[in-house]
């Protein structure tokens, strides 16, 4: 049976093939739009997935429809009646919002015309996450903003069984707080959040920790947040008001106001809140399934430093390579385990890249080399301090680059780090790279607990020598490479282990500040062209500006 | 009593400092997590 998986209308659009079980092809809609966790119906990432298996859509048996809209307006309609003149135009906008994006009318428009699956949005986090892990039995965690109404789950699988047996519901969500106190910091709701964690370690949690709680009602059994400080219940434009600056006694930062220190500590209190709330979740997901492994799921299952507390109750921990909406496209579409590969997305042929290296050839000047050739070459290079973007065979799915659109340099020498956040990626000094390394020698450089293939995990690092890959905290996001996994990345670790005796290289993703990773050979030749990144890959071809 | 008009001084800028960074924001389309 052909299925195809869709999440669109929310943030990070995106879609999949999933042909007789197996998933065969996904994207994000933004990686092919440029436009950052593009919402729009992802027709660019349907057309890729449908070319990718040389079929049409009156092929198509099943669309999975990664949440249930209409439970969603009724969620919206019922929460805006609560100030109905306050909300008036808000209504409004929203009923037209749902009316323009009404699945069986947009699936229409591309040429569909059969069945439409929905899947509750919770479901479809947890189904991923579920499914694509190794575990026959285990509790299942998903925090996120909001789906339907659910913003908070905990269920039980066990075998291809899912049962949900505990949630909370909106407005109380702990992912609306992060993101709420996320833009009160000046960073993009649901876009900075991440830049909110780097940013914590540089602070004290002690200074707002106590304030920050004040937000939340103790005295209830479930996470309950006082909306007093909160307007995401009748404001499309701002999350909080001047009872939430009162309550902290800071100003709230405009994105081109500078960094201070109380900014600095506000994050590291709402990491420890977080911190604090996950763990508790945690506890109880362990008290109420009594499993010894744990699925995390939800667009917080990106926090990596919370991700590893979770060890505390847990033996081992899976989180899959794309925990936010756009994986729910492959989790609606899952009923049982299934092995799934986050590398679903484009390849190029080396055929097709020299067609294209001629074009340019007043500005570059290349060498097709064979593939031991290539990774002995590119590891001398980034052993002689040279940056280089890595773009081979197929693009990975979710926010991380896992070695086939990345930026690579060695982490041993600090001044990478700073060259990379200020000149090519043009972003926020304090922003921390992550690792790659070697499964087998991973245990020598960081404290892991077991492998960590999609980087989302904050370990700590057992060296000291590794200071563009770690962060003020001695911690690193840690990606763990086996052979099976992505067998090129994996040599080319290897030979720098050879080279250096580090098998330890910096991996970025390959984009600048606000701009999508790199999908296809041309964008990634332009964005060499403009950047100060020493040499390109592509496939078997080693490219240099002239 | 010169510290308490200067309290209610600073209060009273705190709270335009608030107002002023609140309106700002709100002009930043979109500074919010959608909830629909």
């Amino acid at each position: 049976m052909v299925q195809l998986g869709i999440s669109a209308f929310y943030h990070d659009s995106a879609a999949c093939l999933v042909v007789d079980g197996v998933v065969i092809a996904a994207a994000e809609e933004e990686r092919f739009t440029g436009i950052k966790h593009d919402n729009s119906f992802p027709v660019n990432a349907i057309n890729f997935c449908l070319q990718q298996a040389r079929i049409k859509i009156s092929n198509v048996k099943e669309v999975c429809w990664y949440e249930k809209p209409r439970i969603k307006e009724e969620r919206v309609n019922k929460i805006f009646n609560k100030r109905p003149f306050r909300t008036f135009f808000l209504k409004r906008k929203a009923k037209k919002s749902f009316q323009e994006n009404n699945p069986f009318v947009v699936l229409k428009g591309i040429g569909y015309k059969g069945r439409v699956k929905f899947i509750d949005h919770h479901r479809s986090h947890a189904n991923f996450s579920y499914y694509t892990s190794p575990y026959q039995k285990a509790a299942i965690l998903t925090i996120d903003g909001v789906g339907e109404w659910e913003t908070i789950t905990i269920s039980k699988g066990q075998g291809n069984r899912i049962t949900k047996v505990y949630t909370v519901d909106y407005p109380n969500s702990l992912g609306m707080l992060y993101s709420t106190i996320t833009s009160y910091l000046g960073f993009k709701p649901n876009e900075g959040e991440y830049k909110v964690m780097g940013l914590a370690p540089y602070g004290d949690p002690s200074k707002y920790i106590g304030k920050l709680y004040k937000v939340l009602d103790k005295s209830k059994s479930k996470l309950y947040l006082l909306q007093k400080y909160f307007t995401w219940e009748y404001s499309d434009k701002i999350m909080f008001n001047k009872r939430l600056c009162r309550l902290l006694e800071l100003p709230p930062r405009l994105p081109e106001d500078t960094l201070t220190q109380e900014h600095k500590d506000l994050a590291a209190s709402l990491q420890m809140l977080y911190e604090k709330e996950f763990l508790n979740l945690v506890r109880k997901s362990k008290e109420l399934t009594g499993t010894s492994n744990l699925c995390l799921g939800g667009g917080c299952a990106y926090n990596g430093v919370a991700n590893t507390l979770a060890y505390k109750y847990f033996d081992s921990v899976h989180v899959p390579f794309a925990p936010t909406d756009a994986g729910s496209a492959i989790g609606a579409c899952l009923k049982k385990h299934t092995k799934v590969s986050p590398y679903l997305g484009s390849e190029y042929k080396n055929s097709e890249v020299k067609k294209l290296l001629l074009k340019y050839k007043d500005k570059i000047q290349w060498f097709k080399l064979t593939d031991d050739k290539l990774i002995r070459t590119t590891a001398e290079l980034l052993e002689s301090q040279k940056i280089v973007a890595w773009f081979q065979g197929r693009m990975e799915f979710g926010a991380r680059a896992l070695g086939n659109r990345s930026i690579l340099a060695s982490p041993k020498f600090g001044i990478m780090r700073q060259k990379l956040n200020n000149i090519i990626k043009k972003r926020e000094g304090f922003r921390p790279f992550a690792p790659s390394v070697t499964l087998d020698d991973a245990p020598l450089f960081f404290n892991i607990k077991e492998p960590v293939p999609y980087m989302n995990q904050v370990v700590k690092a057992k060296v000291k020598w590794l200071p563009a890959a770690t962060h003020i905290d001695d911690t690193a996001r840690v990606q763990t490479v086996t052979e099976d996994f992505n067998p090129i990345y994996y040599k080319l670790l290897k030979e720098m282990k050879a080279l250096c005796k580090i098998p330890v290289l910096l991996n970025t993703s390959f984009n600048r500040k606000d701009e999508t990773i790199t999908e296809n050979p041309k964008q990634a030749i332009d964005r060499f062209l403009d950047s100060e990144i020493n040499f390109l890959v592509i496939n078997n071809f080693l490219i240099r500006k002239i | 009593m010169k510290k308490k008009i200067q309290d209610i001084i600073q209060k009273w800028k705190r709270e335009k400092e608030y107002q002023k960074k609140l309106k700002e924001l709100k002009k930043r389309d979109p500074f919010t997590y959608k909830n629909f």
